[in-house]
């Protein structure tokens, strides 16, 4: 490495460019070979353990194979046409649909509130701050047993509290009926992810200029006229940034339910990732599993690409 | 009211105001309602993890312990094969943060530094990572793995785990390096210093902050990560937490302190954690996404 040193200086620093013809150009590819060199780790693992897996399960979706025997047969689209005349996928996209629009709307309303609130000055907003997110470093299938306490039949805090306030009729098995499953999951979800777009909006909320908070009190402006012609708008950028990037993490949701319901009950609180691992490692249907990955992971990349570009441009 | 100072004014009519305002009280009471109930489900199992089974059989989830005792912990801690647990997470997080922000730093600095013609197509490759759902790839990565003999290892969980963490840890470094003045790098060069010397005696130092910022937040998700380490690692030996934690509900049907105990247990160090470090996870999280 020492001694390609010169050579790459001139490559890059044209003012000290003493080399003469062919060295020049020698030392250049080999400052541009250096260069490409350091995102070359990062490349290599990036490609076989993401991008080929991601693109092999598109092949494997049209085939008919089983995950387990030797051979399997190129069925073409035929996987595509079944998922779509089939209900449990209906209902797991659906079910990510529900997911991903409740803990867009739920967390981020909360989350911009909070920071709201917390970008005053008072006495102990650092504790509220440290409360709102911390359930987000928890592991998630540690999250899924909490809540499953939570909400246990006989045992758990919720129905004891119904009943303790004398609203017992109210008390039910949460988790084991398909009417309130899928939203017992959600209100764990929110209580995880309500802390990212709170810690995001009070920084963002930080870098508004002061003078803006300033000028509209000598305007009069006060409370919600101040939070909808200034603080709202303001945050523009930060809206896009934290919407995207709830979207892009709860459209992957598997851990909560899969700890949780295990996409019960029945297929109840299906959602594509636990409906995905199921055909692959549970049902031996490797190629159709394959296939509602694909449509899953599409899905994904149509609402996560422009959020990409929108990053990579700044 | 004197005209000559309008802002101070209005600053010193706005604090008045503000201390009587009726809506601030009702604001606060909201705040500290809503942070009780964020704390409920673990006060909860903290409250339930440490009494006896039978004093909770009988007082039930809402009643205070009638004596303390860590007896379901040790309970706990045999039945969940902590010991395993505990050092199987510890093992895959200290081999995987490193190499992975190491990995990362290489190429985010790259990037944004040393002027590469097709840096924004490979920036847009790697960050399209961060919307790619894992469940796309477990099937090849399992075969992949299983070819390698390095299937139900934890050394097999290393490179998935690297390959999707990157275009988080690109976002966040890329940011930060693009801080650092042009200027200090052409001086080193004009100085001699090859390329991986500038970036490790200049940039790194002086990246030092972004990078454990980084490293905590990368150690959290390492750590909790649990759809890979399911499809990769199937004997007990070589479970990590969430995958222990999965198994607990079974192992302790009908007991419930042991069973927030074991709780308590997984999640416990990252609270910790969480508490002491809290400053670099924040920043770390928000330069990242908002600077990006």
């Amino acid at each position: 490495m020492r001694n390609s040193a010169p050579a790459l200086e001139s490559a890059v620093v044209p003012s000290r460019a003493g080399g003469l013809g062919r060295g020049k150009t020698r030392g250049k590819l080999r400052s541009i070979g250096v260069r490409y060199g350091f995102t070359l780790p990062a490349l290599a693992i990036y490609s076989v353990f993401l991008i080929y897996p991601a693109f092999r399960t598109v092949r494997l979706s049209l085939t008919n194979w089983d995950g387990i025997a030797p051979t399997w047969r190129h069925v073409g689209l035929k996987n595509y046409d079944r998922l779509l005349q089939n209900d449990i996928f209906h209902l797991a996209l659906k079910n990510t649909l529900i997911w991903s629009v409740a803990i867009i709307v739920v967390p981020c309303t909360l989350g911009l509130f909070l920071a709201v609130a917390l970008n005053e000055e008072f006495r102990g907003r650092a504790v509220f701050r440290t409360i709102f997110y911390a359930p987000g470093v928890l592991p998630l299938v540690g999250v899924a047993l909490i809540w499953g306490w939570i909400y246990n039949p006989q045992f758990g805090f919720l129905n004891q509290f119904l009943i303790k306030i004398g609203l017992e009729s109210l008390s039910q098995p949460w988790l084991c009926q398909p009417s309130t499953a899928l939203w017992a999951t959600i209100v764990a979800g929110v209580w995880v992810r309500t802390g990212f777009p709170m810690l995001i909006y009070l920084a963002a909320l930080q870098a508004i200029p002061k003078e803006l908070f300033e000028a509209a009190r000598i305007d009069g402006a006060r409370g919600w006229r101040v939070f909808r012609d200034i603080t709202f708008p303001q945050l523009g950028p930060t809206h896009v940034v934290v919407v995207a990037l709830s979207v892009i993490d709860s459209l992957k949701v598997f851990d909560l339910i899969y700890a949780m319901t295990y996409g019960g009950p029945g297929n109840d609180t299906q959602v594509i990732g636990t409906w995905v691992y199921f055909n692959i490692f549970n049902f031996n249907k490797a190629g159709y599993g394959s296939a509602i990955a694909v449509v899953g992971a599409s899905i994904s990349l149509l609402i996560g690409i422009p959020y990409v570009l929108f990053q990579a441009r700044k | 009211m004197v005209e000559a100072s309008p802002a101070v004014d209005s600053a010193f009519v706005y604090h008045r105001r503000r201390r009587i305002r009726p809506m601030r009280i009702v604001a606060y009471g909201t705040l500290v309602l809503l942070a009780a109930t964020w704390l409920v489900p673990i006060a909860v199992v903290i409250m339930t993890s440490l009494r006896s089974e039978a004093d909770f059989s009988q007082n039930g989830a809402i009643s205070l312990p009638s004596s303390l005792t860590f007896d379901s912990y040790r309970r706990a801690w045999d039945v969940g094969h902590f010991e395993t647990i505990y050092r199987n997470s510890f093992l895959i997080t200290v081999i995987k943060v490193p190499i992975g922000v190491l990995i990362a730093a290489l190429c985010a600095y790259a990037l944004t530094k040393l002027r590469l013609r097709l840096a924004t197509p490979m920036l847009v490759i790697l960050l399209i990572g961060l919307t790619v759902p894992a469940y796309v790839t477990l099937l090849p990565i399992f075969i992949l793995l299983r070819n390698l003999g390095l299937i139900d290892t934890l050394w097999g969980l290393i490179p998935p785990y690297v390959a999707f963490g990157l275009a988080f840890e690109i976002l966040i470094l890329r940011a930060y390096f693009r801080s650092i003045p042009d200027e200090l790098i052409e001086a080193a060069r004009l100085d001699g210093a090859t390329e991986l010397g500038i970036f490790f005696r200049i940039v790194a130092p002086l990246s030092l902050p972004a990078l454990a910022a980084l490293c905590i937040i990368d150690a959290v998700g390492t750590w909790n990560e649990f759809l890979i380490a399911l499809t990769v690692l199937s004997s007990e030996d070589h479970f990590t937490i969430p995958l222990g934690l999965r198994n607990f509900q079974g192992l302790f049907t009908t007991e419930h302190t042991a069973l927030n105990a074991a709780i308590l247990l997984a999640i416990g160090p990252l609270l910790i954690l969480y508490l002491v470090l809290q400053r670099y996870i924040v920043s770390g999280l928000t330069t990242g996404s908002l600077k990006g």
